[in-house]
């Protein structure tokens, strides 16, 4: 015992003391330590910013002049304008974080037993979060959120028994007082964190959902004996997080800073993509603002150009969907998890999302133009009928048979002279795109520029190997060893990838120095300090790939395969 | 973890990390009590363990450079938050406790001369007072022929609750400068939206011009019948003022006078002071606000800052397009 590290003595006194072995933290398999098994870290790690954004804010805001406060927020507060964007963003990741982790629970049937509580806080703590960003946005005061809470108050005050709402929610926010929603913003928060303990606390009793490969049928839960093997929550299991939490935070921190200090950003484009408030609603620019309700809720403003009557409106919008997932654990009662053996739900979840994504954009482009009934077939029978057939049809493959992958194209397709001219091409492409981009930004040049991006990284991503590793051309057998035996080749080969790792991590320790150097010269106020705000979310960044690379060089073990 | 050269068919060679680690084994082995006897009948887990409690191996090694290093890019990025936390610092607010003397100033920086202001001057003359982001129209007033007129002092109501104040007429060497807020306390619009009509406009013709000029044939009428040469009108919705008594609405949907600034001229210099304010409250920025009726409560808002000692007063622009 003499020769315990001073690191490892920390660890275990913490260790001890917090009596991490006996809380029911669930021990994690080495294959799930990848993003997607996570989503659910990202959606927390967004939650925790903004609730801490959101404190340093209550500091400054005053409801009794919102708009007013939020401008000195940004103008004068130091800092403000960092903290005030990237809250914003931090609720708009964790929407958007939230609808992939639900989405993907939903597809992989993590809702089913034992689950099933756990995906119903889920879908109530998805309702809060909405809620909650929408009153966060009411606080800005500007002319868009005015107007958005116009219209959720017309929603609510179109249903006499419902009217008694009103004075509840929003007190008296058109004379100007915003104590109520910001009030309610907070109790909202609160609410989420509350069942938040609970969502935590039974996916630490059940544990994350494993593989289909390991637990084809329905309560997919590892037994204690099995548990017992897998690497116990510390360290590895909380190192790992650690990395997901700081990326997160970085993202959010770095993008709205970004798109703040790139201030071609005009104030009329789309509100999602620029941080700044609208005018006031008195101010006569107001008149020229389109009003939108936050992009979030553009779908539900869609759907009240389907019909004049409001309680179908709700229906058709909230309630049925809502009570859908909400009992989607008790209709869907079978064990299978495959979602070609629950191919109705699955179209289901489909279709959900298709119809979300398209109802939103086309909230986007026509706000509050009223929809035909026949106009409305058009647009959301096609993806019912295509989704319908692709589940009928869509042929399942029992485990065990021969599965021969076909790959979409060969890797030496990618290699060719032609391709690789054509790649050079969509280089060039992409380069000019992007400067049109940067020059002009508009949703034009970005809708040109989107999708040469997304065109060059896929062919890029095809040609590296080929560029790099000079592989052999149209051999694709090399790397195939599905044997379960430790090949010494494949150490060697994470030995030195691991090698990598860590220059990589002495370069991101320089290049953080750097950085946080130049971070003590950038003045706290105004448009520069939105460049703190950039650096800061790239400090971020490092620091989550720091640590996602010393878990790499620490933990990763040669055998351990995506299932 | 024993690494290997990576060519097929080549020797295990041992790498520097290795080749340290047996020395340091050997070292335990010959000075810190190695048993062998031990050994023979316990086998590998023995010499596992005692390797383990005696050298400093390979990975631990390794593990605490790269922690070092994980913890230094940690210490970094606190030693980069360490500015942000001034947001915690609430920034210093100017407070002012009565109203600010403030010289007008020209666009040149110099002190306006009160003679010099044109009469009834279509162009928008505004300056900010008390508070920076607080615009108020600076009237030099005329009869319709372009003389300027004494304004009387005056009472002026207000409908909304009846009280009543004393408008102190003009100043300037002809008794006809006078200075108004120019947000309109009906919804808080701004010039262009609301600005002064000289006689020259004020007339039917105006009742088909575009926005930000259009009259209204009530503005009209109103004008008539008070005997105004002159009127503010707000574009908005319609509300009109009467500059000469004090900015009286003359028509709704404003249920309250435009606030005075109070102006002193200096005979000596010919400079203009504004002093303070005087009627309801400037109306509020933000959402749908409520002035108040005491025009001092503005300067204890926490948002914005005093104009100080001097203020520019720019002159904006001609809405009138002909």
């Amino acid at each position: 015992m003499s020769k315990e590290s001073l690191s490892s003595r920390v660890s275990n006194w913490f260790k001890d003391r917090l009596g991490l072995d006996d809380l029911p933290l669930f021990k994690t398999p080495d294959y799930m330590f990848h993003v997607n098994e996570w989503l659910g870290a990202l959606v927390a790690g967004a939650f925790f910013y903004t609730v801490i954004s959101g404190l340093i804010l209550l500091l400054y805001y005053n409801p009794e002049a919102g708009y007013d406060a939020t401008e000195t927020i940004i103008n004068t507060v130091p800092y403000g304008s960092v903290f005030l964007y990237s809250h914003l963003y931090g609720s708009y990741a964790m929407i958007i974080l939230a609808y992939i982790h639900m989405f993907r629970n939903y597809f992989t049937g993590a809702y089913k037993k034992p689950r099933e509580l756990l995906w119903i806080f889920g879908v109530l703590m998805l309702v809060l979060t909405l809620g909650a960003s929408f009153l966060g946005y009411s606080l800005i005061g500007d002319v868009l959120a005015t107007s958005a809470v116009d219209v959720g108050a017309g929603i609510i005050s179109s249903v006499p028994q419902l009217s008694f709402l009103l004075p509840i929610l929003f007190g008296n926010y058109d004379s100007g007082d915003f104590t109520r929603v910001l009030a309610w913003h907070i109790i909202l928060v609160a609410l989420i964190g509350f069942l938040f303990v609970f969502h935590l606390l039974m996916a630490e009793r059940y544990g994350m959902m494993p593989s289909r490969k390991v637990k084809p049928k329905a309560p997919a839960v590892y037994t204690k004996e099995e548990d017992q093997k897998f690497n116990p929550w510390w360290p590895r299991n909380f190192v790992y997080m650690m990395s997901l939490i700081f990326l997160t935070w970085g993202f959010i921190i770095a993008i709205p800073n970004a798109l703040a200090y790139l201030n071609g950003l005009p104030q009329e484009l789309d509100p999602f993509l620029n941080p700044k408030p609208a005018p006031p609603p008195s101010s006569p620019l107001a008149a020229q603002v389109t009003t939108y309700p936050p992009w979030f809720f553009l779908f539900v403003y869609k759907i009240a150009d389907f019909t004049s009557d409001v309680v179908l409106f709700l229906l058709i919008g909230v309630i049925i969907p809502l009570v859908y997932l909400l009992l989607v654990p008790f209709i869907d009662r079978t064990d299978e998890l495959h979602p070609l053996k629950r191919r109705v739900f699955t179209g289901i979840g489909i279709l959900m999302i298709t119809y979300l994504v398209q109802t939103s954009i086309w909230g986007d482009i026509q706000p509050g133009i009223q929809v035909s009934v026949a106009e409305q077939v058009l647009a959301y029978l096609p993806p019912a009928i295509i989704v319908a057939i692709g589940m009928a049809f869509l042929p399942y493959r029992e485990k065990g048979s021969t599965r021969t992958k076909v790959p979409m194209f060969k890797k030496a397709q990618f290699s060719s002279p032609i391709a690789v001219l054509l790649f050079m091409i969509l280089a060039m492409l992409m380069a000019g795109a992007a400067t049109l981009f940067l020059a002009s930004p508009s949703p034009l040049s970005a809708a040109i520029f989107l999708p040469i991006l997304s065109l060059f990284v896929f062919y890029a991503k095809a040609l590296t190997p080929v560029a790099i590793k000079a592989m052999p051309q149209g051999d694709s057998s090399a790397s195939d060893s599905t044997s379960e035996t430790i090949n010494s080749t494949d150490v060697i080969k994470l030995e030195r990838k691991k090698r990598i790792a860590t220059y990589m991590i002495g370069v991101l320790l320089i290049m953080s120095a750097i950085i946080a150097a130049d971070m003590w010269t950038i003045p706290s106020t105004g448009f520069e300090s939105n460049m703190w705000g950039i650096d800061l979310g790239l400090l971020f960044i490092m620091l989550g790939e720091a640590i996602s690379l010393y878990h790499y060089v620490v933990y990763k073990k040669p055998n351990e395969s995506y299932e | 973890m024993l690494s290997f050269h990576s060519k097929k068919g080549d020797k295990k060679v041992l790498s520097p990390d290795e080749f340290h680690f047996i020395r340091e084994l050997t070292f335990a082995i010959r000075n810190k009590g190695f048993d062998p006897k031990e050994f023979v009948k316990k086998g590998d887990s023995y010499l596992f363990n005692f390797a383990e409690k005696n050298t400093s191996g390979i990975d631990e090694k390794r593990r605490n450079f790269l922690k070092a290093m994980v913890i230094g890019v940690g210490v970094v990025t606190v030693a980069g938050i360490i500015p942000g936390l001034r947001v915690l610092v609430p920034p210093n607010v100017s407070a002012v406790s009565s109203f600010p003397k403030s010289v007008l100033l020209n666009s040149s920086g110099s002190p306006l001369k009160a003679s010099s202001i044109s009469v009834n001057s279509p162009i928008i003359m505004l300056f900010n007072y008390p508070l920076s982001g607080e615009p108020n129209f600076l009237l030099n007033l005329g009869d319709s022929s372009g003389k300027p007129v004494e304004v009387p002092s005056s009472t002026v109501t207000v409908p909304q609750t009846g009280d009543k104040y004393t408008f102190p007429g003009g100043v300037g060497p002809n008794k006809s400068i006078v200075a108004y807020s120019a947000i309109c306390q009906h919804l808080g619009c701004k010039p262009p939206f609301i600005h002064f009509y000289p006689p020259k406009y004020l007339t039917p013709a105006q009742l088909t011009a575009p926005e930000p000029d259009t009259l209204t044939a009530e503005a009209l009428a109103s004008a008539k019948s008070a005997k105004a040469p002159a009127i503010i009108h707000c574009d908005c919705h319609g509300s009109t003022y009467d500059p000469y008594h004090g900015a009286q609405p003359l028509t709704g949907p404003t249920v309250r006078p435009l606030p005075t600034v109070l102006l002193e001229w200096d005979s000596s210099t010919d400079y203009l002071y504004a002093l303070g304010s005087l009627g309801v409250g400037i109306y509020p920025e933000g959402a749908n606000g409520v002035p108040s009726k005491n025009p001092t409560v503005d300067l204890s808002s926490n948002f914005g800052s005093s104009v100080g000692d001097k203020t520019e007063v720019k002159e904006a622009e001609n809405p009138f397009s002909s």
